[in-house]
Protein backbone atom coordinates (compact mmCIF):
# COMPACT_ATOMS: atom_id res chain seq x y z
CA UNK A 1 0.00 0.00 0.00
CA UNK A 2 2.58 2.51 1.23
CA UNK A 3 6.03 1.94 -0.65
CA UNK A 4 8.94 4.36 0.79
CA UNK A 5 12.05 3.73 -0.93
CA UNK A 6 15.92 5.41 -0.49
CA UNK A 7 14.33 8.85 0.89
CA UNK A 8 16.62 11.52 1.51
CA UNK A 9 15.97 15.13 2.75
CA UNK A 10 18.17 17.58 4.09
CA UNK A 11 17.37 20.51 5.67
CA UNK A 12 20.15 23.58 5.93
CA UNK A 13 22.81 20.80 5.37
CA UNK A 14 21.46 18.49 8.18
CA UNK A 15 20.83 14.99 7.09
CA UNK A 16 17.16 14.82 8.68
CA UNK A 17 16.38 11.54 6.28
CA UNK A 18 18.93 9.49 5.27
CA UNK A 19 18.16 6.43 2.80
CA UNK A 20 14.76 5.64 4.47
CA UNK A 21 13.17 2.61 3.28
CA UNK A 22 9.43 1.79 4.61
CA UNK A 23 6.89 -0.95 3.78
CA UNK A 24 3.18 -0.77 5.06
CA UNK A 25 0.82 -3.47 3.95
CA UNK A 26 -3.45 -2.52 2.97
CA UNK A 27 -5.26 -2.20 6.26
CA UNK A 28 -2.15 -1.90 8.76
CA UNK A 29 -1.18 0.01 11.42
CA UNK A 30 2.35 0.77 11.47
CA UNK A 31 3.84 2.61 14.22
CA UNK A 32 6.93 4.39 13.89
CA UNK A 33 9.25 5.06 16.95
CA UNK A 34 12.54 6.86 17.48
CA UNK A 35 13.59 9.87 19.43
CA UNK A 36 13.00 13.42 18.14
CA UNK A 37 14.47 14.68 15.45
CA UNK A 38 14.80 11.16 13.91
CA UNK A 39 12.77 12.47 10.59
CA UNK A 40 10.10 10.70 11.71
CA UNK A 41 7.13 14.03 11.30
CA UNK A 42 9.53 14.86 8.17
CA UNK A 43 8.42 10.83 6.74
CA UNK A 44 4.42 11.90 7.43
CA UNK A 45 4.54 15.17 6.13
CA UNK A 46 6.58 13.91 2.70
CA UNK A 47 3.81 11.14 2.22
CA UNK A 48 1.17 13.80 2.45
CA UNK A 49 2.89 16.01 -0.34
CA UNK A 50 3.61 18.44 2.17
CA UNK A 51 7.18 18.46 1.97
CA UNK A 52 9.02 17.48 -1.29
CA UNK A 53 12.08 14.48 -0.52
CA UNK A 54 15.63 15.41 -2.36
CA UNK A 55 15.53 12.09 -3.78
CA UNK A 56 14.33 8.52 -3.04
CA UNK A 57 10.23 7.40 -4.31
CA UNK A 58 7.13 7.01 -2.35
CA UNK A 59 4.25 5.32 -3.75
CA UNK A 60 1.01 5.01 -2.21
CA UNK A 61 -1.51 2.15 -4.03
CA UNK A 62 1.27 2.57 -7.01
CA UNK A 63 0.66 5.88 -7.60
CA UNK A 64 4.09 7.94 -6.87
CA UNK A 65 3.57 11.11 -4.63
CA UNK A 66 4.65 13.85 -7.31
CA UNK A 67 3.02 16.98 -8.27
CA UNK A 68 0.23 14.89 -10.49
CA UNK A 69 -3.38 14.84 -10.77
CA UNK A 70 -3.26 10.80 -10.71
CA UNK A 71 -2.05 12.16 -7.16
CA UNK A 72 -4.06 15.05 -6.33
CA UNK A 73 -6.90 12.11 -6.53
CA UNK A 74 -5.18 9.85 -4.04
CA UNK A 75 -3.94 12.73 -1.75
CA UNK A 76 -7.22 13.34 -0.71
CA UNK A 77 -8.04 10.01 0.92
CA UNK A 78 -4.70 10.59 3.27
CA UNK A 79 -5.92 12.05 6.37
CA UNK A 80 -2.78 13.70 8.74
CA UNK A 81 -3.84 13.74 12.23
CA UNK A 82 -1.49 17.22 13.49
CA UNK A 83 0.38 17.05 16.71
CA UNK A 84 -1.72 19.65 17.81
CA UNK A 85 -4.56 19.25 15.95
CA UNK A 86 -4.06 22.19 13.23
CA UNK A 87 -8.03 23.16 13.90
CA UNK A 88 -8.34 26.35 11.77
CA UNK A 89 -8.69 29.29 14.32
CA UNK A 90 -11.10 31.11 12.46
CA UNK A 91 -13.73 28.26 11.82
CA UNK A 92 -15.96 26.98 14.51
CA UNK A 93 -16.04 23.14 14.90
CA UNK A 94 -18.74 22.16 12.32
CA UNK A 95 -16.77 24.37 9.84
CA UNK A 96 -13.45 22.57 10.81
CA UNK A 97 -14.51 18.93 10.61
CA UNK A 98 -16.91 20.06 7.61
CA UNK A 99 -13.86 21.65 5.60
CA UNK A 100 -12.83 19.10 2.82
CA UNK A 101 -16.84 18.93 2.32
CA UNK A 102 -16.92 22.72 1.50
CA UNK A 103 -14.14 22.54 -0.63
CA UNK A 104 -14.46 19.69 -2.62
CA UNK A 105 -17.80 18.38 -2.66
CA UNK A 106 -21.23 19.95 -3.79
CA UNK A 107 -23.31 18.47 -1.26
CA UNK A 108 -26.63 20.24 0.54
CA UNK A 109 -25.89 21.90 4.02
CA UNK A 110 -28.09 19.63 5.51
CA UNK A 111 -25.79 15.76 3.61
CA UNK A 112 -23.06 18.34 5.15
CA UNK A 113 -24.38 18.71 8.47
CA UNK A 114 -25.39 15.26 8.53
CA UNK A 115 -21.73 13.95 7.93
CA UNK A 116 -20.05 16.38 9.99
CA UNK A 117 -22.15 14.83 12.94
CA UNK A 118 -21.47 10.88 12.13
CA UNK A 119 -17.58 11.73 12.11
CA UNK A 120 -18.13 13.99 15.63
CA UNK A 121 -20.12 10.73 16.81
CA UNK A 122 -17.12 8.69 15.77
CA UNK A 123 -14.44 10.53 18.26
CA UNK A 124 -16.96 10.77 20.78
CA UNK A 125 -17.75 14.51 20.57
CA UNK A 126 -21.02 15.14 19.48
CA UNK A 127 -22.79 18.49 20.07
CA UNK A 128 -20.16 20.92 20.06
CA UNK A 129 -20.31 22.18 15.83
CA UNK A 130 -20.61 25.54 17.35
CA UNK A 131 -17.41 25.38 19.72
CA UNK A 132 -14.41 27.32 18.54
CA UNK A 133 -11.27 25.64 18.73
CA UNK A 134 -9.56 27.90 21.28
CA UNK A 135 -12.12 26.54 23.56
CA UNK A 136 -11.14 23.11 23.23
CA UNK A 137 -8.48 21.01 25.37
CA UNK A 138 -5.51 19.24 23.73
CA UNK A 139 -6.93 16.07 23.46
CA UNK A 140 -10.04 17.18 22.33
CA UNK A 141 -8.41 19.19 19.31
CA UNK A 142 -6.57 16.06 18.32
CA UNK A 143 -9.95 14.30 18.12
CA UNK A 144 -11.79 16.70 16.44
CA UNK A 145 -8.72 16.81 13.91
CA UNK A 146 -9.39 13.40 13.55
CA UNK A 147 -12.81 13.58 12.69
CA UNK A 148 -11.83 16.13 10.14
CA UNK A 149 -9.69 13.38 8.75
CA UNK A 150 -12.62 11.29 9.00
CA UNK A 151 -14.86 13.40 6.49
CA UNK A 152 -12.47 12.89 3.80
CA UNK A 153 -13.60 9.03 4.20
CA UNK A 154 -9.81 8.07 3.86
CA UNK A 155 -7.81 5.37 3.12
CA UNK A 156 -5.06 6.07 5.06
CA UNK A 157 -4.35 8.07 7.99
CA UNK A 158 -1.53 9.51 9.23
CA UNK A 159 -1.23 10.32 13.28
CA UNK A 160 1.41 12.80 14.23
CA UNK A 161 2.18 11.75 17.92
CA UNK A 162 -1.55 11.80 18.42
CA UNK A 163 -1.21 11.13 22.49
CA UNK A 164 1.50 13.48 23.32
CA UNK A 165 0.30 16.10 25.85
CA UNK A 166 -2.57 14.70 26.88
CA UNK A 167 -3.88 12.69 30.03
CA UNK A 168 -3.94 8.98 30.57
CA UNK A 169 -6.87 8.68 30.53
CA UNK A 170 -7.94 10.72 26.71
CA UNK A 171 -4.52 8.77 25.43
CA UNK A 172 -6.21 5.73 26.13
CA UNK A 173 -9.44 7.13 24.54
CA UNK A 174 -7.09 7.91 21.71
CA UNK A 175 -5.77 5.06 21.25
CA UNK A 176 -9.12 2.93 21.14
CA UNK A 177 -10.10 5.34 18.19
CA UNK A 178 -7.08 4.25 16.43
CA UNK A 179 -7.37 0.92 16.88
CA UNK A 180 -11.48 1.66 16.07
CA UNK A 181 -10.37 3.35 13.01
CA UNK A 182 -8.82 0.07 11.45
CA UNK A 183 -11.11 -2.41 12.52
CA UNK A 184 -14.98 -0.31 11.46
CA UNK A 185 -13.43 1.38 8.61
CA UNK A 186 -10.04 -0.94 7.20
CA UNK A 187 -7.90 1.95 7.59
CA UNK A 188 -4.11 1.85 6.36
CA UNK A 189 -2.76 3.97 8.75
CA UNK A 190 0.81 5.04 10.49
CA UNK A 191 1.35 6.00 13.72
CA UNK A 192 4.17 8.34 14.63
CA UNK A 193 5.01 8.39 18.86
CA UNK A 194 7.65 8.16 20.89
CA UNK A 195 5.16 6.73 23.47
CA UNK A 196 6.06 3.28 24.34
CA UNK A 197 2.52 1.86 25.82
CA UNK A 198 0.54 3.64 22.69
CA UNK A 199 2.83 1.93 19.99
CA UNK A 200 2.42 -1.49 21.57
CA UNK A 201 -1.40 -1.13 22.10
CA UNK A 202 -2.30 0.39 18.36
CA UNK A 203 0.60 -2.06 16.67
CA UNK A 204 0.01 -4.40 13.97
CA UNK A 205 4.09 -3.81 13.08
CA UNK A 206 6.76 -0.91 14.34
CA UNK A 207 9.50 0.56 12.46
CA UNK A 208 12.28 1.96 14.30
CA UNK A 209 14.05 5.55 13.14
CA UNK A 210 17.80 6.01 13.89
CA UNK A 211 19.87 8.30 12.27
CA UNK A 212 17.13 9.16 9.63
CA UNK A 213 17.28 5.17 8.66
CA UNK A 214 15.05 2.36 9.64
CA UNK A 215 16.95 0.22 12.10
CA UNK A 216 14.62 -2.30 13.16
CA UNK A 217 11.13 -3.23 11.56
CA UNK A 218 8.57 -6.07 13.03
CA UNK A 219 5.89 -6.71 15.30
CA UNK A 220 5.67 -5.14 18.57
CA UNK A 221 6.97 -8.27 20.19
CA UNK A 222 10.19 -8.59 17.72
CA UNK A 223 10.70 -4.55 18.74
CA UNK A 224 10.21 -5.36 22.43
CA UNK A 225 13.06 -8.43 22.51
CA UNK A 226 15.02 -7.03 20.15
CA UNK A 227 18.98 -7.08 20.61
CA UNK A 228 19.78 -4.32 19.02
CA UNK A 229 20.87 -2.12 21.85
CA UNK A 230 20.04 1.22 19.93
CA UNK A 231 16.19 -0.36 19.80
CA UNK A 232 16.52 -2.30 23.29
CA UNK A 233 17.85 1.48 24.61
CA UNK A 234 14.81 2.98 23.74
CA UNK A 235 11.85 0.64 24.43
CA UNK A 236 13.37 0.14 27.81
CA UNK A 237 13.68 3.95 28.02
CA UNK A 238 17.02 3.69 29.66
CA UNK A 239 18.87 6.91 30.06
CA UNK A 240 22.40 4.52 29.53
CA UNK A 241 23.48 2.83 26.17
CA UNK A 242 24.24 4.09 22.71
CA UNK A 243 21.86 7.03 22.39
CA UNK A 244 23.58 9.77 24.15
CA UNK A 245 21.97 12.74 25.53
CA UNK A 246 24.87 14.71 23.62
CA UNK A 247 24.14 12.79 20.60
CA UNK A 248 19.91 13.38 21.14
CA UNK A 249 20.92 16.73 20.45
CA UNK A 250 22.02 16.24 16.82
CA UNK A 251 20.04 13.09 16.87
CA UNK A 252 18.45 13.27 13.26
CA UNK A 253 20.88 16.01 12.32
CA UNK A 254 23.49 13.77 11.67
CA UNK A 255 24.96 11.77 8.63
CA UNK B 1 36.89 49.57 5.32
CA UNK B 2 36.02 50.67 1.49
CA UNK B 3 35.93 47.24 0.30
CA UNK B 4 34.15 46.18 3.59
CA UNK B 5 31.33 49.28 2.62
CA UNK B 6 30.82 47.43 -0.97
CA UNK B 7 30.68 43.97 0.33
CA UNK B 8 27.94 44.99 2.22
CA UNK B 9 26.08 47.33 -0.01
CA UNK B 10 26.13 44.68 -2.19
CA UNK B 11 24.44 42.18 0.23
CA UNK B 12 21.78 44.54 0.75
CA UNK B 13 21.25 45.26 -2.81
CA UNK B 14 21.45 41.56 -3.84
CA UNK B 15 18.67 40.69 -1.07
CA UNK B 16 16.69 43.58 -2.09
CA UNK B 17 16.62 42.17 -5.32
CA UNK B 18 16.12 38.47 -4.42
CA UNK B 19 13.22 39.67 -2.17
CA UNK B 20 11.75 41.24 -4.79
CA UNK B 21 12.07 38.41 -7.63
CA UNK B 22 9.78 35.97 -4.59
CA UNK B 23 7.79 38.38 -3.97
CA UNK B 24 7.19 38.69 -7.56
CA UNK B 25 6.92 34.55 -7.83
CA UNK B 26 4.11 35.01 -5.18
CA UNK B 27 2.45 37.78 -7.09
CA UNK B 28 2.29 35.41 -10.16
CA UNK B 29 1.13 32.94 -8.32
CA UNK B 30 -1.88 34.97 -6.91
CA UNK B 31 -2.63 36.20 -9.94
CA UNK B 32 -3.05 32.89 -11.57
CA UNK B 33 -5.27 31.27 -8.89
CA UNK B 34 -7.32 34.41 -9.25
CA UNK B 35 -8.11 33.81 -12.60
CA UNK B 36 -8.46 30.39 -12.74
CA UNK B 37 -11.62 28.57 -11.11
CA UNK B 38 -12.73 27.84 -8.66
CA UNK B 39 -13.44 30.77 -7.52
CA UNK B 40 -14.76 31.94 -3.64
CA UNK B 41 -16.74 34.83 -3.80
CA UNK B 42 -17.50 34.38 0.11
CA UNK B 43 -13.79 34.44 1.09
CA UNK B 44 -13.58 37.64 -0.82
CA UNK B 45 -16.39 39.42 0.45
CA UNK B 46 -14.85 38.52 4.26
CA UNK B 47 -11.56 40.03 3.62
CA UNK B 48 -13.32 43.27 1.18
CA UNK B 49 -15.27 44.20 4.82
CA UNK B 50 -12.24 43.96 6.92
CA UNK B 51 -10.32 45.65 5.01
CA UNK B 52 -12.40 48.23 3.49
CA UNK B 53 -15.28 49.26 6.28
CA UNK B 54 -12.77 48.31 9.12
CA UNK B 55 -9.77 51.40 7.59
CA UNK B 56 -12.95 53.56 6.55
CA UNK B 57 -13.05 55.99 9.58
CA UNK B 58 -9.25 56.32 10.35
CA UNK B 59 -8.25 57.26 6.79
CA UNK B 60 -11.00 59.41 6.62
CA UNK B 61 -10.00 60.89 10.28
CA UNK B 62 -6.22 61.21 8.34
CA UNK B 63 -7.53 62.79 5.41
CA UNK B 64 -9.21 65.66 7.14
CA UNK B 65 -6.56 66.55 9.02
CA UNK B 66 -3.97 66.84 6.16
CA UNK B 67 -6.59 68.79 4.43
CA UNK B 68 -6.40 71.33 6.82
CA UNK B 69 -2.39 71.46 7.07
CA UNK B 70 -2.06 71.64 3.46
CA UNK B 71 -4.59 74.28 3.34
CA UNK B 72 -2.82 76.06 6.46
CA UNK B 73 1.05 75.34 4.97
CA UNK B 74 -0.33 77.17 1.74
CA UNK B 75 -2.12 79.67 3.02
CA UNK B 76 1.57 80.65 4.72
CA UNK B 77 2.92 81.50 1.48
CA UNK B 78 0.03 82.56 -0.52
CA UNK B 79 -1.00 84.82 1.42
CA UNK B 80 2.05 86.47 0.59
CA UNK B 81 1.92 86.29 -2.93
CA UNK B 82 -1.84 87.66 -2.98
CA UNK B 83 -2.64 84.04 -4.36
CA UNK B 84 -4.72 82.30 -1.63
CA UNK B 85 -7.88 82.06 -3.94
CA UNK B 86 -5.51 79.03 -5.27
CA UNK B 87 -5.40 77.30 -2.57
CA UNK B 88 -8.27 75.37 -3.17
CA UNK B 89 -7.02 73.97 -6.92
CA UNK B 90 -3.32 73.09 -4.80
CA UNK B 91 -5.09 70.79 -2.17
CA UNK B 92 -7.79 68.96 -4.52
CA UNK B 93 -4.97 68.55 -7.16
CA UNK B 94 -2.70 67.38 -4.90
CA UNK B 95 -4.62 65.17 -2.43
CA UNK B 96 -6.54 63.12 -5.89
CA UNK B 97 -2.96 62.86 -7.33
CA UNK B 98 -0.68 62.22 -4.33
CA UNK B 99 -1.32 62.68 -0.91
CA UNK B 100 -4.58 60.61 -0.44
CA UNK B 101 -3.05 57.66 -2.39
CA UNK B 102 -0.26 57.45 -0.95
CA UNK B 103 -1.71 57.92 2.71
CA UNK B 104 -4.51 55.41 2.57
CA UNK B 105 -2.37 52.90 1.50
CA UNK B 106 0.29 53.06 4.18
CA UNK B 107 -2.56 53.67 6.53
CA UNK B 108 -3.38 50.42 5.30
CA UNK B 109 -0.37 48.38 4.97
CA UNK B 110 -0.03 49.24 8.75
CA UNK B 111 -3.52 48.52 9.36
CA UNK B 112 -4.21 45.27 7.41
CA UNK B 113 -0.96 44.16 6.16
CA UNK B 114 0.70 43.72 9.46
CA UNK B 115 -2.85 41.69 10.05
CA UNK B 116 -2.61 40.18 7.48
CA UNK B 117 0.90 38.63 8.17
CA UNK B 118 -0.17 38.02 12.10
CA UNK B 119 -3.09 36.19 10.87
CA UNK B 120 -1.11 34.32 8.28
CA UNK B 121 2.28 33.78 10.29
CA UNK B 122 0.46 32.50 13.03
CA UNK B 123 -1.59 29.64 11.15
CA UNK B 124 2.07 29.17 9.80
CA UNK B 125 3.54 28.17 13.35
CA UNK B 126 0.72 26.26 14.52
CA UNK B 127 0.46 24.10 11.23
CA UNK B 128 -2.52 25.22 9.78
CA UNK B 129 -0.87 25.81 6.52
CA UNK B 130 0.18 22.13 6.42
CA UNK B 131 -3.20 21.06 7.33
CA UNK B 132 -4.89 22.88 4.07
CA UNK B 133 -1.66 21.50 1.95
CA UNK B 134 -2.32 18.28 3.58
CA UNK B 135 -6.28 18.36 2.49
CA UNK B 136 -4.48 19.29 -1.12
CA UNK B 137 -6.13 23.05 -0.84
CA UNK B 138 -3.71 25.44 -1.95
CA UNK B 139 -2.41 27.70 0.41
CA UNK B 140 -2.10 30.71 -1.95
CA UNK B 141 -5.43 30.05 -3.74
CA UNK B 142 -7.31 30.22 -0.36
CA UNK B 143 -5.92 32.61 1.95
CA UNK B 144 -3.75 35.15 -0.65
CA UNK B 145 -6.30 35.62 -3.76
CA UNK B 146 -9.15 36.94 -1.36
CA UNK B 147 -7.04 39.07 0.47
CA UNK B 148 -5.13 40.06 -2.67
CA UNK B 149 -8.56 41.50 -4.31
CA UNK B 150 -10.14 42.63 -1.71
CA UNK B 151 -6.99 45.14 -1.22
CA UNK B 152 -7.12 46.15 -5.27
CA UNK B 153 -10.75 46.72 -5.12
CA UNK B 154 -11.28 48.32 -1.50
CA UNK B 155 -7.91 50.58 -1.68
CA UNK B 156 -9.24 52.86 -4.41
CA UNK B 157 -12.82 53.14 -2.85
CA UNK B 158 -11.24 54.14 0.39
CA UNK B 159 -8.79 56.57 -1.76
CA UNK B 160 -12.14 58.18 -2.70
CA UNK B 161 -13.27 58.65 0.60
CA UNK B 162 -9.63 60.40 1.65
CA UNK B 163 -9.88 62.97 -1.36
CA UNK B 164 -13.03 64.09 -0.47
CA UNK B 165 -12.87 64.36 3.19
CA UNK B 166 -9.08 65.66 2.71
CA UNK B 167 -10.94 68.38 0.08
CA UNK B 168 -13.52 69.30 2.68
CA UNK B 169 -11.02 69.83 5.30
CA UNK B 170 -9.20 72.07 3.08
CA UNK B 171 -12.48 74.18 2.80
CA UNK B 172 -12.58 74.07 6.90
CA UNK B 173 -9.44 75.89 6.87
CA UNK B 174 -9.89 78.32 3.77
CA UNK B 175 -13.89 79.48 4.86
CA UNK B 176 -12.93 80.12 8.48
CA UNK B 177 -9.42 81.24 7.99
CA UNK B 178 -9.48 82.79 4.76
CA UNK B 179 -13.18 84.28 4.32
CA UNK B 180 -13.06 81.86 1.00
CA UNK B 181 -16.95 81.46 0.44
CA UNK B 182 -18.06 77.74 -0.36
CA UNK B 183 -19.06 78.47 -3.37
CA UNK B 184 -15.77 80.14 -4.62
CA UNK B 185 -14.32 77.19 -2.93
CA UNK B 186 -16.11 74.06 -4.70
CA UNK B 187 -15.76 76.10 -7.94
CA UNK B 188 -12.25 76.37 -7.96
CA UNK B 189 -11.55 72.98 -6.63
CA UNK B 190 -14.17 71.03 -9.51
CA UNK B 191 -12.42 73.40 -11.97
CA UNK B 192 -8.68 72.47 -10.69
CA UNK B 193 -9.63 68.81 -10.47
CA UNK B 194 -9.51 66.81 -14.05
CA UNK B 195 -10.63 63.23 -14.65
CA UNK B 196 -6.86 62.55 -15.68
CA UNK B 197 -5.90 63.50 -12.08
CA UNK B 198 -9.05 60.97 -10.39
CA UNK B 199 -7.77 58.39 -12.65
CA UNK B 200 -3.91 58.55 -12.28
CA UNK B 201 -4.83 58.46 -8.31
CA UNK B 202 -7.18 55.40 -8.43
CA UNK B 203 -4.88 53.70 -11.08
CA UNK B 204 -2.26 53.65 -8.44
CA UNK B 205 -4.16 52.90 -5.25
CA UNK B 206 -5.26 49.49 -6.89
CA UNK B 207 -1.44 48.55 -7.42
CA UNK B 208 -0.72 49.55 -3.45
CA UNK B 209 -3.46 47.19 -2.62
CA UNK B 210 -1.78 44.33 -4.41
CA UNK B 211 1.41 45.12 -3.26
CA UNK B 212 0.03 45.41 0.74
CA UNK B 213 -1.66 42.17 -0.26
CA UNK B 214 1.42 40.15 -1.36
CA UNK B 215 4.15 41.73 1.11
CA UNK B 216 1.29 40.64 3.74
CA UNK B 217 0.76 37.30 2.53
CA UNK B 218 4.52 36.91 2.00
CA UNK B 219 5.74 37.40 4.92
CA UNK B 220 3.42 35.29 6.32
CA UNK B 221 3.45 32.20 4.91
CA UNK B 222 7.34 32.33 5.41
CA UNK B 223 7.05 32.70 9.15
CA UNK B 224 9.19 30.55 11.15
CA UNK B 225 9.93 30.84 14.84
CA UNK B 226 6.79 30.42 16.79
CA UNK B 227 5.60 33.92 18.22
CA UNK B 228 9.25 35.56 17.70
CA UNK B 229 9.25 35.03 14.20
CA UNK B 230 5.42 35.94 13.48
CA UNK B 231 6.24 39.68 15.73
CA UNK B 232 9.47 39.79 13.65
CA UNK B 233 7.30 39.34 10.12
CA UNK B 234 4.93 41.50 11.00
CA UNK B 235 7.12 44.27 11.53
CA UNK B 236 8.65 43.35 8.26
CA UNK B 237 5.17 43.77 6.53
CA UNK B 238 4.96 47.28 7.19
CA UNK B 239 8.53 48.34 6.58
CA UNK B 240 8.71 46.40 3.21
CA UNK B 241 5.49 47.63 1.92
CA UNK B 242 6.08 51.19 3.04
CA UNK B 243 9.39 51.17 0.92
CA UNK B 244 7.34 49.24 -1.84
CA UNK B 245 4.21 51.41 -2.24
CA UNK B 246 6.83 54.52 -2.45
CA UNK B 247 8.61 53.02 -4.94
CA UNK B 248 6.26 52.10 -7.01
CA UNK B 249 4.79 55.57 -6.45
CA UNK B 250 8.13 56.86 -7.72
CA UNK B 251 7.63 54.82 -10.39
CA UNK B 252 4.29 55.43 -11.62
CA UNK B 253 4.98 59.19 -11.33
CA UNK B 254 7.56 58.89 -13.79
CA UNK B 255 5.01 56.80 -15.98
CA UNK B 256 2.59 58.73 -15.98
CA UNK B 257 4.05 61.78 -15.78
CA UNK B 258 6.42 61.06 -19.42
CA UNK B 259 3.99 58.52 -20.84
CA UNK B 260 0.82 59.74 -20.92
CA UNK B 261 1.99 63.44 -19.63
CA UNK B 262 -0.50 63.11 -16.99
Amino acid sequence: MIEIVDLYKTFDKVHVLNGLNLHVREGETKVVIGRSGAGKSVMLKSLAGILRPDSGSIRIGGVAVARTREFEEVRRHIGLVFQGGALFDSLDVGENVGFVLDEFTSLSTAQKRTRVRHALSLVGLGGIEAMMPSQLSGGMRKRISLARVLCMEPRIILYDEPTSEVDPVTADAIQRLIIAMRDRLKVTSIVVTHDMNTAYKVADSMAMFYHGQVIADGTPEEIRTSRHPVVRQFVNGEADGPITDDESMKFGHVK
Amino acid sequence: MGRKLVSRANAVVNGFFRYVGKLAILFAGILRAAVTPPFNGYRFWVQAMRCGPGSFLIVCLVALFVGMIIALQLAYIMTKLSADIYIPNIVAVSLARELAPVLTALIVAGRVGAGITAEIGSMAVTEQIDALKAFAVDPVRYLAVPRFLALALMLPVLTVFAVLVGIFGGFLICHFKLAITPHMYWTMVFDALTVKDVVTGLTKTAFFGMIIAAVGCFEGLNVTGGADGVGRATTMTVVRAFILIIMFDCLSTFIFYFLFNA
